[in-house]
Order: structure tokens, then C-alpha cells, then sequence
């Protein structure tokens, strides 16, 4: 476990590096304090700038990304009202409130305190776990690995969304564009349908791209969506905000309750780690059991201390989580690790249980970069938070053009070719009509990714030896598949008595 | 609604899988092929989209009786008002799209930028001079950042 973090810190502790994840964090922050701009669509637009890169480096600058964009939510929630992400909309309960009775400084540095030691809780979390996740997981065959994919994919299709039945529609959907291009085994060409266009396949990134930015940028310029921009820059409350953050008292003020901290940390780290769980999951899971345990639950809504650092713990301590099954097993737990590992793939290097013994240098700076990170999203926040809240004053009509330009720019730098701006434009259509709709997004983008490794892992189990039984003989491979049966069953009961509850009391 | 015509149009991508999925090399694999995955995937993703139209197919028929108030002209209007900026800017980025190879990076960038920012934001010379000055200073700072660094070969048309 510590040469892992030896290897790291080799890996990140130089200057280049560290200016490199500087910048990630500050790119996150601005990114995830802008209303309707998610830190899925902040780091994808940042993987093409990583191209130049070494791996490590890279990857360090995603980490930098998405530990700001987590945290950067925290400062529209608290002074406006308003997340600046999904992971934040917990935060507004009690930020906004206290930053209202006059305390917005101590409202912000809470935050940041909670979101900063949050973060090292899930470190830690990571580094115990993940290796030995991986290890175990070396006992995998073909078998355990495509049920592990199927459980995975109904966990997301069941977690996200309104119906479990639209979650795994969007997931086969993911699969069945997957299977467009070369076959993973053979590399015979499939459903080109001769175009030239799809005979190199439908890129993953491609698909990232356009479902997450294109469709959301979409979103934001309907007619009632501008108006209620509008309705925001009118009142803006930021502008004439003072307050001053007194960072070592309020640290003092977070540390005297250190089982919250705690509690909403863990709880964060393990809903990260469940595929398709996120932070906007974990944000209220937290907020919601903090208020339970609390002594003081009335005080809760009011702009309780003990509320803005149960939910910005939560959030930030996904990311540790979310990186679990992503190191260990090669399975991204969002789309924003997604993201992290096709970074990888970018340089050749292939995630999965083997990735800790392959590349441990790689895995040791994925951690240190964590940990960097965190340090920097701490002074850079303290240090900068006036100036970053000046950022939500740019207007819609200029974000929406530049951020088009740079899909447009992300997509054609990862392969050169201009066909796949085609692809761009009809997957930014098709995840419009998914979100409008309600056909969640994470499980497209996880079915593309995990596809080609499923087929391979389907293939391979049946060149070992052609017989279907043994899917559900072995017995790590039977648990995966009952987990995934339970997750659909679970989630269906789930909803049925909602809505039993929901006829009960008109 | 909507969900019908999303259901039928991923049977028929489903359908089309499927169907296309027959005629691979065979090579000695003795169960699977390169096409069986594929089906597979259909074949299950025909089967969902299938139970979702018939589920909100029911719905639909259900609330038919209660169904009122908005009439297709006064909904059409609606979608046209709401809808007028998505329609607008999706139109313009499939142009600019085709004929960033036709045209040229640097000219089909600049010019997206400056329209697509007009037709969001205010129409005013002071906005027309702000994109203007933003469309230029980003396209050129991407394109010389990207070709130095990366040695990314831009599309270049007629113009650049």
C-alpha cells in the first residue's frame, strides 16, 4: 500500500505536475460555481488539452478537475441560493440560510473545510480498499467479469433516473452503439452500413461529448431556461456580498464534531462507489442522515452549521469513492471517471484488476494527485473565492457559443477526422430527446465504455468452454448476477410503495 | 408520446442490428461469431422498448378521457416559443459542422461564434463588438495552441 503512495509522490511532486493540477482545481471550481454547468461537462472538455501529456500527468489534471468542481458548487449554493451543481443542491438548504442571517464567510469556509477534510477521509478509504479490491478480483475469469459488467449496469440503470425500465434501455442503448465498428476479438468491420464514417466505430468520447455537453447546452438555451437566467442576474445577490472567512476558527468550529464529519464522509465514499451514485446522490444522503443523528434537528434548515458540512462532505468524498471500482476493477462508477479512464485507454494503457500491478505508478499518482489536489482546492479556494464568484456575471449568450467550439475542438483533436463532428452533432441530438425525455445519461455513457469488455469477456468464456451454465455455477459470477437481479427488483418495489404511499395520503 | 416514438425508433435500430448481424466471416469460433453479441443486445433492448410502449401506450389511452385544455395549435405554438433558440443554434451548428472542411477552421469558427451569440444574446452593436472580439481571441489562441503543442492539422478549405 505505501510503495503505491511512494510512486506517487515521485509521479506528482514535481513542479509541472503540480502547476498542472493547480490549474485543474481551479478550472473545476469556476466550472462547478456556474449554475447548469456539471463537472461531467468541465472535464470532458479538459481531456483533449491532456493529449500532449504523459498518462500520469493527465490523469493528475482530471483528478485536479473534478476535486474543484465538487467543492465549487458549494460557493453559488451558499451565496446565491442556487447549486452550482446536481452535488450541491443539499448545500443550499442550510449554506443559504446561514449566509443570509449575515454569516456568509462562515457559511463558505465551513464548506470549504468540510469538502477538504471530506476528501481525506475518502483518500484514505481509497487507499486502504482499492488494492485489495484488485487483488481478489485477480481470481476473475471471463465468467465474473461480464457478470460483474451486467450487475454493473443494472446498479446504474436502477440508481439513476425516474424508471429502472428507461435506465436500462439507455444502458442496452450504450451497448448496442458500442458494437458499431471493429469487433473486439476478430476485428471484423460491423454496421458500417458503408459509411465510411462508422467503419472506425462510434468513438466513446464522441458519444461523451455530445450527450453530456452538446444536449446540455441545448437545455440552457430553451426559452424559459434564458428567462430564468435572467431572472438571477437581475437580483444578484453575489455582487454586493461582504464577508470575511476566518479559516482557523471555523476549522476549530468543524473538528469539535468530528462524528458528523465522519459519518457524512464514509457515507459519501460509499455511495461514489456504487456504479452511477454520485455526489448529487451522496449531497442529500448525508444532509438527510446528519440531520437524524443530530441533536439539534430543528436547527437544521435554518443555517445549521452541522447541515453545510454534512452535505459538502458528502459530495467531495465521491470522488475517493467513485475512484474504488475504477482503480480496482476498471469499472467507472460515473461518467466523469469514465472519462478518467479512456484518458488512459487514450495512452494505451488498459484499466481493469491488473491496472495496480501493471502500472502501480500510475494507480500511486492517482492518489497523491488526489491528495494534491484536495491541499490546492483548499488555499485556492481561500484565496480566490471572491474573485471566482464574478465568474457567474458572464452571460449565457457567450458561454453557449465557446463551449460548442470546444466539443467541436475536443472531438476533432482526439482523432483528426472530421466525420466525427458528424457523430457529435447527432449524439448531442439523441441525448437532448434522452434528457428531455427523462432517459438518464450515465448509463449510455457507461454501456459504450464497458461494452467492448463485455463482449470480450462473453467471447472468451465461451471459447474456454462453450457452456452457459457455468455463468451461474460459479459462484462469484452467480452473486454478481443476483446482485444485478436484486438491484432491478429492489428498485421496482422501491417504487411501487412510493406510489402505494403516495395514493394512501391525497 | 414522445416515448412511443423513441421506443419505435430503437426497435427499428434494434431490427436493423439484428438483421445486419448474419452475415459475418465465419471464423472458427464454434458458438458465437462476431454478430451473436450484437443480437443478443438487440434482442433484449427490442424486448424493453416493446414493454415501454406499452406501458405509456396504456397511460396515454388512460388519460385520454381527462385529456384537455391545450389544443395542437395552441401546443405547437408553445413548442415553437420554447423550443425557437435549440431549433435555431442545432441548425447552425450542423452547418457550421459541414462546412468547417468545406470552408476552413479558423473562417467557419470565427463566423459560428459571432451568429450563434447574436441569435442567443441581444442583437445590439455593443454584443455584435464583444463576440467579435471573444470569437477571435479564442478561435486563434485554440488553433495556435493545438497546432503547436499537439501538432493538431486543422481543416483547411478554400480559406483557412
Amino acid at each position: 500500500m505505501f510503495d503505491l503512495l511512494y510512486l506517487g509522490i515521485a509521479e506528482i511532486f514535481q513542479p509541472q505536475v503540480l502547476l498542472i493540477i493547480l490549474l485543474g482545481v481551479i478550472a473545476g471550481i469556476i466550472t462547478g460555481l456556474i449554475p447548469g454547468f456539471t463537472v461531467a461537462m468541465a472535464i470532458v472538455l479538459t481531456l483533449p488539452l491532456t493529449f500532449g501529456l504523459d498518462p500520469v500527468s493527465g490523469v493528475a489534471a482530471m483528478i485536479g478537475v473534478l476535486v474543484g468542481g465538487m467543492s465549487g458548487g458549494l460557493i453559488t449554493a451558499s451565496l446565491l441560493g442556487i447549486p452550482g451543481t446536481p452535488s450541491a443542491v443539499a448545500t443550499t438548504f442550510d449554506g443559504f440560510p446561514m449566509a443570509r442571517n449575515g454569516q456568509p464567510g462562515k457559511a463558505l469556509s465551513i464548506g470549504i473545510w468540510a469538502s477538504f477534510l471530506s476528501s481525506i477521509v475518502s483518500l484514505f478509504l481509497l487507499v486502504a480498499i482499492a488494492p485489495q479490491i484488485a487483488s481478489f478480483a485477480l481470481m476473475f475469469g471471463p465468467w465474473e467479469m461480464f457478470a460483474l459488467i451486467v450487475a454493473a449496469l443494472t446498479i446504474i440503470a436502477s440508481v439513476t433516473g425516474e424508471s429502472v425500465l428507461k435506465g436500462l434501455i439507455a444502458g442496452m442503448f450504450g451497448l448496442l452503439i458500442a458494437t458499431v465498428g471493429a469487433d473486439p476479438i476478430s476485428g471484423i468491420s460491423r454496421f458500417s452500413f458503408d459509411f465510411a464514417t462508422l467503419r472506425a466505430g462510434i468513438p466513446f468520447l464522441v458519444v461523451l461529448i455530445g450527450m453530456f455537453a452538446v444536449s446540455r447546452l441545448m437545455e440552457s438555451i430553451q426559452t424559459s431556461e434564458l428567462e430564468k437566467d435572467q431572472q438571477r442576474r437581475l437580483e444578484d445577490k453575489a455582487k454586493d456580498v461582504q464577508f470575511v472567512l476566518r479559516p482557523i476558527a471555523t476549522l476549530k468550529q468543524v473538528m469539535r464534531k468530528p462524528v458528523n464529519l465522519l459519518r457524512s464522509s464514509s457515507i459519501g465514499a460509499i455511495v461514489g462507489a456504487i456504479p452511477g451514485a454520485g455526489g448529487s446522490i451522496a449531497n442529500i444522503i448525508a444532509y438527510d442522515q446528519a440531520k437524524k443523528w443530530s441533536k439539534t434537528p430543528d436547527e437544521f434548515g435554518k443555517g445549521h452549521d452541522e447541515g453545510v458540512v454534512a452535505s459538502e462532505a458528502g459530495n467531495n468524498s465521491t470522488v475517493g469513492g467513485d475512484l474504488i471500482p475504477t482503480v480496482a476493477l476498471g469499472i467507472p462508477g460515473s461518467a466523469v471517471t469514465a472519462v478518467l479512464l479512456s484518458a488512459l485507454m487514450v495512452h494505451g494503457i488498459n484499466p481493469g484488476p491488473l491496472l495496480i500491478t501493471n502500472e502501480p505508478n500510475i494507480v500511486g499518482g492517482i492518489f497523491v494527485a488526489f491528495l494534491a489536489a484536495s491541499f490546492f482546492m483548499l488555499v485556492v479556494q481561500f484565496t480566490g473565492i471572491k474573485y471566482f464568484i464574478r465568474v457567474t456575471e458572464i452571460p449565457a449568450h457567450v458561454l453557449v457559443p465557446v463551449i460548442l467550439v470546444l466539443c467541436v475542438l475536443g472531438t476533432f483533436v482526439l482523432n483528426n477526422r472530421v466525420t466525427d463532428l458528424y457523430i457529435l452533432l447527432l449524439m448531442g441530438i439523441v441525448g437532448y430527446i434522452f434528457v428531455k425525455y427523462k432517459f438518464t445519461l450515465a448509463p449510455v455513457i457507461i454501456g459504450v465504455i464497458l461494452g467492448p469488455i463485455a463482449e470480450t469477456n462473453l467471447r472468451r468464456a465461451y471459447m474456454n468452454e462453450p457452456e452457459w451454465t457455468l455463468f451461474f455455477t460459479r459462484p462469484i459470477s452467480l452473486t454478481f448476477l443476483i446482485i444485478a437481479v436484486l438491484s432491478i427488483v429492489f428498485t421496482i418495489w422501491q417504487a411501487r410503495r412510493a406510489k402505494a404511499k403516495a395514493a394512501a395520503q391525497p | 408520446m414522445g416515448e412511443i416514438v423513441i421506443g419505435v425508433f430503437i426497435i427499428i435500430l434494434a431490427i436493423l442490428i439484428y438483421t445486419n448481424s448474419g452475415d459475418f466471416p465465419q471464423l472458427e469460433e464454434p458458438v458465437l461469431d462476431a454478430g451473436s453479441y450484437p443480437r443478443l443486445i438487440a434482442v433484449i433492448l427490442a424486448i424493453l422498448a416493446v414493454i415501454l410502449i406499452i406501458r405509456k401506450g396504456m397511460e396515454l389511452y388512460k388519460s385520454q378521457a381527462e385529456r384537455s385544455g391545450m389544443g395542437i395549435r395552441a401546443y405547437t405554438a408553445y413548442v415553437l416559443k420554447e423550443y425557437k433558440l435549440v431549433f435555431l443554434i442545432l441548425a447552425m451548428f450542423a452547418v457550421y459542422v459541414g462546412l468547417i472542411d468545406i470552408i476552413g477552421f479558423i473562417v467557419t469558427t470565427i463566423a459560428f461564434i459571432i451568429a450563434a451569440g447574436l441569435t442567443v444574446g441581444p442583437t445590439t452593436k455593443r454584443n455584435a463588438v464583444v463576440m467579435s472580439i471573444v470569437a477571435v481571441v479564442l478561435t486563434l489562441g485554440m488553433y495556435f495552441f493545438f497546432e503547436t503543442a499537439l501538432h493538431v492539422r486543422f481543416p483547411t478549405g478554400i480559406l483557412i
